[in-house]
């Protein structure tokens, strides 16, 4: 190892670990003592972090609390250093972190509710595609819809959570006081997609869920209306298929819709 | 055939060593860091801004709506591309992913240039999202020397680099900071963008007179001046980029006016951001010293 590269695993390991071998190698200035500005580089490290957590996971901030919030992103920045060039991506581990860790682990209203706003802003920032129109619908005649395959928009994302979150959620964002965190009987199924720029999710109805679900995996229009024929009315099956998919259609959630595999 | 002797000499020395020429960017005239506060502002009234430098990362993203403001603004003012995380004096692995990611970036932009910083901000892996100083030694400035050539082969062109505010020296330097830039720029190529108020922070942190280091910088080798605020606190200052700038940093602002002539310059805020208005009552104060220093020589190329 060079004598450079050597330096900088001693600077690194000073900021990460408080390690202060490289102090050895540092001057003091001619007004202040080493130890306090190699700690501008220790303190800029954890507070640029946790300040990249704050913008990225607001509510959860309003939820938790600045000493709580600040806690356990501190924790978090000690458990999952950053990996990433892009400071965009570094609280990516987080709603894993809080599934995964004590005492968040013991509150999974946190992990979820961390889940929901990494969702939101993955759709944010999600890759462009075609969005397919109601009219485009119109080419495919009566007898191919069984065949029709489809696939969603590169913005759309399936979210399962275990508690209210999504109720606590919408109330933080409409300034109210959130319900107490509960444990739901059913799981919650979410949609998450953007609509032109706009982030939005949406709850499904479980045969909705597994109709998105299978749709996102390739299975035709007329196999998805046998699946739902088992969920409900097997007689409405199909009503309720075009129904589910021209909520999709018109909400912006497809790219594209074909025949045959 | 023997193919060993045809094979490029990758060795650093051999890259550290490779005269490399390049056309100096334009003059731009007077500009600003754009910031997303303010992209409904710029895109419905299309302020008297010559220039936008924009971060490269907050672009280096899949889609939505910050890839299509930039494409507006794109339409409407130059741009330049300027990162935080190049990693140039890293001794890790460049990450060529991130260099892959910024190239196609500048394909979408077309920037008149793309910079970063004279730092490093991490090794073994990790990234501490800051930018870290190195010592200023031969050694250092020959690995920098070839990171720059390879960095420039790779994207195609070549690079801008800022010099950063320090908190620490190492006892272990050969050279001053502005040695180090300076040969740096004239063995590598590539350019440099001359942080005014960074060399105000170093040079209160460091004990050195700040025009020791404007005058130890090649005039022609200078592209770009940032000017921004910073964080006083009593024994040494932090670069906050928080602030308005400050009159010691203006004052430094018309000598390095007269040291380098026209210069394309910005205002740089990257916290705190104010509205609008106020970002460019400090353009044009930028616009207004120039033009009162060096008369009829401010016109954007």
């Amino acid at each position: 190892m060079s004598d450079f590269a050597r330096q900088q695993a001693e600077f690194q390991r000073g900021i990460l670990d408080g390690d202060d071998t490289v102090l050895a190698e540092i001057l003091d200035s001619q007004r202040e003592k080493r130890e306090t500005l190699f700690g501008v580089y220790r303190y800029a490290y954890g507070s640029r972090l946790v300040e990249a957590m704050r913008n990225d996971h607001e509510l959860l901030h309003l939820y938790l609390g600045d000493e709580m919030f600040d806690e356990m992103g501190y924790a978090y920045v000690k458990a999952r250093p950053s990996a990433h060039p892009n400071l965009r991506w570094f609280s990516h581990g987080l709603p894993e972190f809080l599934k995964s860790a004590k005492p968040y682990s013991d509150h999974p209203v946190l992990s979820d509710l961390a889940a929901l706003e990494k969702a939101l802003n993955d759709a944010f920032d999600a890759a462009e595609s075609k969005v397919v129109e109601l009219a485009d619908m119109a080419r495919f005649a009566p007898e191919a819809w069984s065949g029709l395959r489809f696939q969603p928009h590169p913005s759309a994302f399936r979210l399962d959570l275990a508690t209210n979150a999504a109720a606590i959620w919408l109330a933080l964002k409409n300034d109210e006081t959130p319900a107490d965190a509960t444990a739901l009987e059913q799981p919650a199924h979410l949609l998450i997609w953007r609509q032109d720029v706009t982030p939005m999710f949406r709850e499904l109805a479980a045969e909705e869920a597994m109709m998105w679900d299978e749709a996102a995996n390739g299975i035709p229009f007329g196999v998805l209306c046998e699946m739902l024929a088992t969920y409900d009315e097997p007689d409405g099956a199909a009503g309720r298929g075009a129904g589910y998919l021209h909520g999709w259609i018109t909400a912006g959630l497809l790219t594209d819709v074909s025949v045959g595999s | 055939m023997n193919i060993a002797s045809r094979l490029p000499d990758t060795s650093a020395a051999a890259l550290a060593d490779r005269p490399v020429t390049s056309a100096k960017p334009p003059f731009l005239g007077f500009g600003l860091g754009l910031r997303h506060q303010h992209y409904d502002e710029i895109l419905s009234g299309n302020p008297p801004i010559d220039w936008f430098e924009v971060i490269s990362e907050n672009y280096m993203l899949p889609g939505g709506q910050p890839l299509r403001t930039l494409d507006r603004i794109c339409e409407r003012y130059p741009v330049v591309m300027h990162g935080v995380s190049m990693s140039i004096a890293s001794t890790a692995p460049p990450n060529f992913e991130y260099l892959q990611a910024l190239k196609d970036l500048a394909r979408r932009v077309e920037p008149k240039w793309v910079s970063d910083h004279l730092c490093w901000t991490g090794v073994h892996g990790k990234n501490l999202h800051d930018l870290l100083p190195i010592p200023y030694t031969r050694e250092a400035l020959d690995h920098v020397v070839s990171r720059v050539q390879l960095v420039q082969d790779f994207l195609g062109r070549a690079i801008v680099l800022e010099n950063v505010s320090t908190y620490v020296q190492f006892s272990n330097s050969e050279m001053t900071e502005w040695e180090f830039l300076s040969e740096l720029s004239r063995r590598s190529g590539c350019w440099l963008l001359f942080d005014i108020n960074n060399v105000y922070v170093s040079a209160f942190n460091h004990g050195y007179d700040p025009m020791t280091f404007l005058n130890g910088i090649p005039a022609d080798r200078v592209v770009q001046f940032h000017m921004a605020g910073h964080s006083h606190m009593g024994t040494h200052i932090i670069d906050t980029h928080d602030h308005p700038v400050c009159e010691d940093v203006w004052d430094l602002y018309a000598a390095a006016l007269r040291r380098f002539g026209r210069v394309s310059t910005m205002i740089e805020r990257d916290d705190n951001i104010p509205p609008l208005d106020e970002l460019l009552l400090e353009v044009a104060r930028t616009r207004e010293m120039a033009e009162k220093i060096l008369p009829r020589c401010t016109q954007a190329e």
